[in-house]
């Protein structure tokens, strides 16, 4: 399973993601780019690979077809050898909270979610929530609450707050996949939030 | 299950209880157990068995629970492990009420195969099995001790509405004697051990319908089944509270995993959650534990509001950093009460909350500051400083502060910091009812967590 394979099936449970493809070759990626307009992310596909980001797999914010050439042949270096099947051409995120909605299965009380600030310091931080499922939409707006970076999501520092029906319908639709698709670990991370709603930037599970 | 979980009744109040394994040697087990009924008073019929004796301190021993004559209620058996599935098996002919296993040597030394025979039977004869490996039954109500620590060494709390469920037997016995040693009332003691039967969710649904027990404490190393433990637990602390102590509460995850969230998500984490989910009050210690349950005993607070009386300033000062920091808020009195608290105070006295009475008050300006904010509408509990070291404060200070819980109005705890002496007035406030602490941190913790649960009351009953 890689990247791809992962988005296929969420969007097949509902979820809703970036536009994205999968460009093999530079030209193909310009095309991509070129359909999705830019700004766009490229994140390197590979099976062998579990964090893209320490690699040198993914560049952000590539405003225009020079520089994605450039980024398309330094992320495919980054490689260093290993399987690689491509690179995924995606549109920007929106700007905002970016949070982690996880999900695991818990031997003792089976699937459970885990909210918390995302981003790639996930273990530093350690802000997080969890609850087992089912959950409800109560549960969610509790989980919310006990977060640390929940002042953020209120709307601190003249920001407005974040849309929180969309993090309600993602959490519980999260909870759903994690059932019906029998999820060992999961995670949605970062999906960036802003006042209108939300983008799931990256998504990985193991089943 | 149901039907097993029903009978336990036999076990907690029988009127004949056997003990097999009894022995005339002092200090073995065999021995201890059978002292606790003798030595214990208990009103029913013992009947010790043992085929090596005839007569075990001027009681006929038995050979066997079925050579016994009538109705066996409660068997406890404490002979090696190898014998256990047979006397077992035996007692279920006898059609015993149920059986309390303190032996060890079953799963814990992957001796699967004799706890399945012992769990077969009890599912076949629906006769309740507590144990094997645990110190089982204490119940102060009927005198039912199968606890093997002499009554010298660990002395048995007195009967009230406390209702322990404990894994592990070195905790249950050292939460029981400290309950003991603060005066604290006990309904139902249970040290479950290897839960070969019966599990930590069964016992809970037991003391749910259990008219002795109003607060039960759950001890909790490893659930045999978490999702049954999380819907028990949802049940049980709708209609009473449980304060729950998990061990092994390391934050690691998987070394294996492959996602943040593997990383993070440790089994700890899940019972924090399911902890949430039944909204069951988390305690992160044997201390806090006890710093719950004297609270829980109080009348629900209707809100958060808190007003705090002192006869020292700084003390109150720390107990009010408290409560902002657990997110509780300083009630405002009205002027009612501000009129009140006029006359109390010395010309030099500030009207504000926290109330600082001064070193100079004595027991008669406590008195009446309470009963003025006993009565005001914008006050939801108190926390009251009580400096014993200040030459006015004397014994009369027991019964203001005993009235002021008895009255059941609103919930109050006191907060007396220092040594000895002191001490000895929190133990006579704590086995008056009257919550006692020695610091405003543990006082403030505990307030919040009552407010918390009632919060939580309140909402099931506009559910409704």
């Amino acid at each position: 399973m890689t990247l791809v394979d992962d988005f296929a099936l969420l969007e097949k449970h509902g979820f809703k993601l970036l536009p994205y493809r999968l460009a093999k070759t530079g030209d193909e990626a310009a095309k991509a780019a070129k359909a999705i307009g830019y700004p766009v992310a490229m994140k390197i596909v590979s099976p062998d690979i579990e964090h893209k980001t320490d690699v040198g797999g993914v560049k952000v914010n590539i405003k225009s077809e020079d520089v994605l050439r450039l980024a398309f042949r330094d992320i495919t270096q980054s490689a260093n050898g290993k399987r690689i099947e491509g690179v995924l051409i995606q549109k920007m995120a929106r700007k905002g909270v970016e949070l982690i909605i996880g999900g695991k299965k818990d031997p003792q009380f089976g699937h459970m979610i885990v909210l918390g600030l995302g981003g790639i310091y996930v273990e530093i931080f350690r802000d997080i929530s969890a609850r087992i499922c089912p959950l409800t939409a109560a549960d969610v707006e509790e989980m919310v609450s006990e977060l640390k970076v929940h002042p953020l999501l209120e709307g601190a520092r003249g920001k407005k707050p974040i849309n929180k029906k969309s993090l309600e319908t993602l959490v519980l639709r999260a909870c759903a996949f994690m059932l019906e698709e029998d999820i060992l670990e999961m995670d949605l991370n970062p999906v960036v939030f802003d006042e209108v709603g939300c983008d799931i930037v990256d998504a990985r599970f193991s089943r | 299950m149901k039907k097993i979980v029903q009978n336990l009744k036999s076990v907690f109040s029988p009127r004949t209880v056997a003990i097999v394994g009894a022995s005339a040697t002092a200090n073995k087990i065999g021995n201890v157990l059978l002292r606790n009924f003798i030595d214990g008073k208990f009103p029913g019929k013992v009947y010790p068995v043992n085929p090596k004796y005839q007569e075990i301190a001027g009681l006929k021993c038995y050979p066997s629970v079925s050579s016994i004559p009538g109705k066996v209620d409660c068997v406890i058996v404490a002979t090696p492990a190898e014998t256990v599935p047979d006397i077992v098996d035996d007692c279920a002919k006898k059609n015993a009420g149920g059986v309390i296993i303190l032996s060890g040597g079953f799963e814990e030394v992957k001796r699967y195969d004799l706890a399945e025979r012992i769990k077969k039977t009890a599912e076949t004869s629906g006769m309740p099995v507590i144990g094997p490996n645990c110190l089982g039954v204490f119940n102060p109500y009927t005198k039912v001790d199968s606890i093997f620590l002499p009554m010298y060494k660990l002395e048995r709390p007195r009967a009230g509405g406390i209702a322990f469920i404990t894994q592990s037997g070195a905790v249950g016995s050292t939460v029981l004697d400290l309950a003991a040693y603060y005066g604290l009332g006990v309904s139902k003691f249970i040290s479950y051990g290897n839960s070969t039967v019966l599990d930590e969710a069964d016992y809970l649904e037991y003391l749910m319908n259990d008219k002795e027990t109003d607060i039960i404490i759950l001890y909790i190393e490893g659930a045999k089944d978490g999702r049954k433990l999380l819907e028990a637990m949802k049940k049980v602390n709708k209609v009473k509270p449980i304060i729950a102590l998990k061990a092994g509460r390391g934050a690691g995850g998987q070394a294996a995993a492959r996602s943040h969230t593997g990383n993070i998500a440790g089994s700890y984490l899940a019972y924090q959650a399911a902890f949430k989910q039944a909204k069951v009050t988390e305690a992160e210690g044997i201390t806090e534990v006890f710093d719950f349950v004297k609270i829980f005993h109080q009348p629900k607070p209707k809100g958060n509001r808190i007003a705090v009386i002192t006869n020292g300033g700084g003390v109150g000062v720390l107990t009010a950093d408290c409560i902002e920091s657990e997110g509780l808020a300083l009630a405002e009195f009205s002027e009612e009460t501000k009129k009140i608290i006029a006359k109390i105070l010395p010309s030099y006295g500030n009207v504000a909350n926290p109330l600082d009475l001064v070193a100079d008050a004595g027991v008669e300006a406590y008195g009446k500051a309470i009963d003025a904010m006993m009565a005001d509408p914008g006050i939801d509990a108190l926390l009251i400083i009580i400096l014993t070291q200040t030459p006015p404060i004397d014994e009369r200070i027991i019964h203001v502060m005993t009235k002021a819980s008895d009255e059941r109005t609103k919930p109050i705890a006191t907060i007396s910091i220092g040594g000895t002496y002191t001490e000895a007035y929190r133990k006579i406030l704590e086995s008056k009812g009257v919550p006692s602490y020695n610091s405003p941190n543990a006082a403030v913790k505990a307030m919040g967590k009552l407010i918390i649960y009632s919060r939580y009351c309140e909402q099931l009953k506009k559910a409704k």
